[in-house]
């Protein structure tokens, strides 16, 4: 099982959307999480702090998640940091760019609490795998 | 007469006819002359989308048929004729939209424009206060249902204790006083609970609202719609029908139905992931 301490940031220009992906994540278990509003905002957010996992919008003002995604990728202190992106894209198009931008996974919206447990899992546990 | 055919045959009959009385006409010095030779650039098709016949657009096919004819004109004289044939398509158009009525139509659709804008921020408006409602009713109810749900499990295992007989009397009136403070404590805290489960569904009264402002809004799309469609059959070259959704930015897929290019589910997601091997 993963750290309860894992430091989350959550990006999404929605106040309300970034409220419910906090109550699903404290539900889950996470507690330690912060919020960003755009791309721009994650990116001053995460090279001031130690955060362990972005899950992170598509469609955001100044600075969109794929772009984030991109930058984050190539940053080489944040490279490493798992990525799942939750979003209302919904064309293959997207999917595709998404993972070969490199996220570790993508949430079509409208979704539900256990399909974020899921995909939560599935990074957690193939990280292991690569960290073993 | 050959090459004139050969050229206008994408023309109306009626504009044959009329581009026959214009040569006809031409030939004979002492007609008044007809408009200057025009600019070859004009399509065909510009001529024969518009209806009313006027003198000044019809000689094209003059310029057209008989190439040497268009040399009568100075070529100086070319941008004023330009000029002044834009300004005529220019009032014919706009005779003609005030002909078929389609000005006011146009311009109610202009004014509803704003109007429907006031709508959307305020259908914006509601639902981003309704699910703040909603979040933070559930903020306040959840510790509490939490809580009693804690209580209780210990409360529980001490009575399968007691019941065990593992407890001293001392231990057994300690279970007894909390168990009695316990049950005291549990109406006031479902009430609670109550309260914002009314809260969370009196904050779905939004739907009720923006269903109705969302339903007048859709009736002004479809007029403006109707209207353009109405305004385009009647002028415009034929529309190459825009590709749905280019690009990334595109928001929720409203209507996924007959569309191989967007998923619907995040079953969808994961097979396509899958088979590129993410």
């Amino acid at each position: 099982m993963p750290d309860s301490d894992i430091k989350f940031l959550v990006v999404d220009d929605f106040s309300t959307m970034r409220r419910i992906v906090r109550n699903l994540l404290k539900e889950l278990g996470f507690s330690n999480v912060e919020e960003a509003e755009d791309g721009v905002n994650a990116l001053q957010k995460l090279t001031a702090g130690d955060f362990d996992f972005i899950v992170s919008d598509w469609n955001m003002p100044n600075m969109d998640g794929l772009e984030l995604l991109k930058r984050i990728r190539a940053d080489e202190r944040l490279k490493g940091l798992p990525v799942l992106m939750i979003t209302a894209e919904a064309k293959k198009e997207n999917i595709i760019a998404a993972a070969q931008a490199g996220a570790n996974g993508y949430i079509v919206k409208p979704f539900t609490a256990s399909t974020l447990d899921e995909k939560l899992s599935k990074i957690f546990q193939k990280l292991e795998q690569v960290g073993a | 007469m050959e090459t004139a055919s050969s050229h206008a045959d994408n023309d109306t009959p009626e504009l044959e006819a009329l581009f026959e009385s214009i040569v006809a006409a031409k030939e004979d010095p002492g007609a008044k002359p007809a408009a200057p030779a025009l600019p070859r650039t004009v399509p065909a098709k510009s001529r024969a989308r518009i209806k009313s016949p006027v003198v000044a657009v019809a000689p094209a096919p003059v310029a057209k048929a008989k190439p040497n004819g268009a040399a009568e004109s100075p070529p100086e004289d070319g941008g004023r004729d330009m000029i002044e044939r834009i300004g005529h398509m220019t009032r014919q158009l706009h005779d003609t939209l005030r002909e078929l009525g389609y000005d006011s139509l146009v311009e109610q659709a202009a004014s509803a424009i704003p109007d429907a804008c006031d709508r959307l921020a305020y259908v914006a408006h509601l639902t981003e206060q309704a699910a703040n409602r909603a979040l933070s009713a559930t903020e306040k109810a959840k510790p509490l249902q939490e809580e009693m749900e804690r209580d209780a499990t210990r409360l529980h295992a001490d009575w399968e204790r007691v019941f065990a007989n593992q407890m001293t009397p001392e231990q057994f009136k300690e279970v007894a006083e909390r168990t009695r403070a316990y049950l005291k404590g549990v109406p006031a805290k479902t009430q609670a609970t109550n309260s914002e489960l009314m809260e969370i569904m009196m904050a779905q009264d939004f739907q009720d609202l923006t269903g109705q402002v969302i339903k007048k809004i859709t009736d002004l799309a479809k007029s403006l719609e109707d209207q353009l469609v109405a305004l385009l059959i009647e002028h415009a070259v034929p529309l190459k029908r825009a590709d749905a959704g280019e690009g990334m930015l595109n928001g929720p897929v409203i209507n996924g139905e007959g569309r191989d290019d967007v998923v619907t589910d995040q079953t969808q997601v994961d097979n396509l992931l899958e088979s590129l091997g993410f």
